[in-house]
């Protein structure tokens, strides 16, 4: 099918010699500043080879400090963790677990994540929705192992990630001003104190509600005359009193 | 005699199966075959949050993962009735200029590769690279990005962005020339691939064909021109055609694309200098997923009202046309999410434009039609 002419007639040793100059020009280069990284001797996240990428301006490779917000393995910080369940909601793949951790007290257990990175996609949704910045990624990104049990990574494990202090995520979302906030129906609600007996940041107080008069023949609800009322400023937006409240009069929604 | 290239050959790009029949080295006939890649992405999109399913369309396609979050974002954004703000539209437009530079490159790669050239496909695999590591300044990941969201994007540039872009940019440029003069001056590319390949421009729009292999033809039709979303209507730009409709022409269509994609970065960046602003809309419902953590049904299926809509987009992506249809009938998931792969519609063309060449005519052809089969089964 190809046709003779369509290409200028020239030379046939040019037909090889010209691209082959370009291609001498590059290897000449690359001799001088290959565009390679050596990978296990040389690392993106180590910082004194970064410098010395850096210090070679000029060189057609765009690491530098920008590897930094690289999503890898997670780090947690157990200490600030909230058990707050807010990652797990978010976790597309449904890789992280909520675990017990020593630390809480017998009624109130508290749990942080477990990540199954077997199954984890690293979309970074669950640090994005972390309220208290406790579980962060990181730029760790070798997971080869030789038992599948060990991909799962317990929240200890995931603790020792984070006292490795590698370079984390810089990008931290700012949270909207208008967010949904939790509100109450207050005919449906009993003051049962189970919103604010689990609410993971205690920003749930049950304040007094006058007890109205019985008119006649009428007999008021049975119920403590207790109401829960949220401090926005604490609240992280978790949904656990929702979930909690057996009257579902808790919903989410805007304050007029 | 009927015989398989694939879904196992180096021809393929992919897990696809192309069956030829030949005779002696004269194609006779083609049957393409799709479906090894399939999983099902449209039916757990059903099952998900309107941004979880982000993740899927970055496995959609694997070289132009940007291209489809944006496909489906503005499908959702339709359905949803969200506008993002002006800033979010043209990180997007950035994003989908800098995934068309990147896609093109892999297939310069790919498909230099397809004629026996090895130095060409390092130096796109090379200069891709670039593109890549932009994109993990500011998303976080090489090509799985998850970087939009319903009512904008994830986050706003980092700072020194938009010098480290121009850098990158003004090397491509250089690098532009140099392809050219590897392939267009050499004689041997241009004897292999001219007259090679042709589907000209009625057959071509009778098979649905779309983007380079369209414009190819002769045939001016660009959505960023044609239909507009986003930024597009605000920045210039010429649409990139040739008239040979063979693998040549398919080729200078691609060089010259990524040459107008330099074009609008550079507005692009110069606009982003100018305007900061927010990148996400404010008073996004809890239940769309990331940012916030979808929590619970209980709080809303009881005392929410759910709005309902339809959504068609369809975006220019560096393949073709590709759409998306989204129909929200309320609730916190899409109820059904279709999508048109161009790439689909390409290969399935592969009768017109492969019966008569010889069977060594098939990898040159089928490289310059810029296969990905992760969109193709989705």
């Amino acid at each position: 099918m190809t046709e003779e002419g369509t290409a200028t007639e020239e030379n046939p040793v040019l037909y090889v010699v010209r691209p082959m100059a370009t291609a001498a020009k590059q290897f000449a280069k690359s001799l001088v500043r290959p565009s390679t990284v050596i990978y296990p001797f040389e690392r993106l996240e180590d910082p004194a080879f970064r410098e010395e990428v850096a210090v070679a301006s000029g060189k057609p490779i765009g690491v530098g400090a920008i590897w930094d917000n690289y999503r890898g393995v997670h780090a947690l910080n157990i200490a600030t963790c909230i058990s707050c369940n807010l990652c797990a909601f978010s976790c597309p793949d449904l890789c992280i677990e909520m675990v017990t951790v020593p630390g809480g007290d017998p009624k109130h257990p508290k749990k942080c994540p477990e990540i199954d990175y077997g199954k984890c996609s690293y979309c970074g949704f669950c640090s994005d929705a972390c309220p208290e910045g406790c579980l962060t990624m990181t730029t760790r990104y070798e997971l080869a192992t030789a038992k599948r049990s060990e991909m799962v990574y317990s929240p200890e494990k995931l603790y020792e990630v984070f006292r490795t202090k590698l370079p984390m995520n810089p990008i931290r979302l700012e949270r909207p001003e208008n967010e949904d906030q939790i509100l109450l129906d207050p005919p449906l609600c009993i003051g049962c104190n189970a919103c604010a007996r689990d609410c993971p940041t205690a920003c749930i107080t049950m304040l007094d509600v006058a007890k109205p008069e019985a008119k006649a023949g009428e007999k008021l609800p049975k119920r403590i005359w207790k109401e829960p009322v949220v401090n926005d400023s604490d609240c992280v937006r978790c949904g656990t009193c929702i979930s909690v409240c057996p009257k579902e009069c808790l919903f989410w929604g805007k304050r007029p | 005699m009927w015989i398989n290239m694939g879904p196992q050959h180096p021809m393929t790009h992919g897990l696809w199966n192309l069956r030829v029949r030949i005779d002696g080295e004269l194609i006779l006939d083609v049957d393409p075959e799709m479906g090894y890649l399939h999983r099902g992405i449209e039916k757990i999109s059903e099952d998900r949050h309107y941004n979880e399913v982000i993740t899927l369309m970055d496995r959609c396609c694997y070289v132009a993962g940007m291209a489809w979050e944006h496909l489906y974002i503005l499908g959702a954004e339709q359905a949803l009735a969200i506008r993002p703000p002006e800033r979010a539209e043209y990180l997007r437009v950035l994003c989908d200029e800098f995934q068309r530079l990147g896609s093109h490159l892999m297939w310069y790669a790919a498909f230099v590769q397809d004629l026996g050239l090895m130095s060409p496909f390092l130096y796109g695999m090379r200069d891709r690279d670039l593109v890549l590591d932009l994109f993990q300044s500011y998303t976080g990941a090489r090509m799985t990005y998850e970087y939009m969201r319903v009512g904008g994007v994830r986050n706003d540039l980092p700072p020194g962005f938009t010098e480290r872009a121009r850098k990158v940019l003004d090397w491509l440029v250089d690098r532009f020339r140099e392809y050219d003069a590897l392939c267009l001056g050499s004689t041997i590319f241009r004897k292999r691939c001219d007259d090679l390949g042709v589907l000209r421009a009625n057959e071509a729009v009778a098979l649905g064909v779309t983007g380079p292999m369209l414009r190819a033809a002769g045939m001016k039709r660009d959505l960023r021109k044609d239909r507009p979303y986003a930024a597009y209507d605000r920045l210039e730009f010429d649409v990139a055609v040739a008239d040979a409709a063979d693998v040549t022409a398919r080729y200078l269509v691609r060089m010259e694309e990524m040459r107008q994609s330099v074009r609008i970065l550079h507005q692009v960046l110069d606009w982003l200098d100018r305007n900061p602003g927010p990148v996400l809309a404010d008073r996004l419902p809890r239940w769309l997923g990331a940012p916030y953590a979808p929590v619970g049904d209980e709080g809303y299926l009881l005392k929410r009202h759910y709005p309902k809509g339809l959504g068609f987009s369809s975006v220019e992506e560096p393949h073709g046309e590709a759409q998306a249809y989204v129909v929200n009938e309320g609730g916190q998931h899409p109820y059904r999410v279709k999508f048109r792969s161009p790439v689909f519609a390409n290969i399935s063309a592969a009768k017109s434009y492969l019966i008569g060449y010889r069977v060594a005519d098939i990898p040159p052809i089928m490289g310059s039609v810029d296969v990905c089969v992760g969109e193709v089964d989705r």
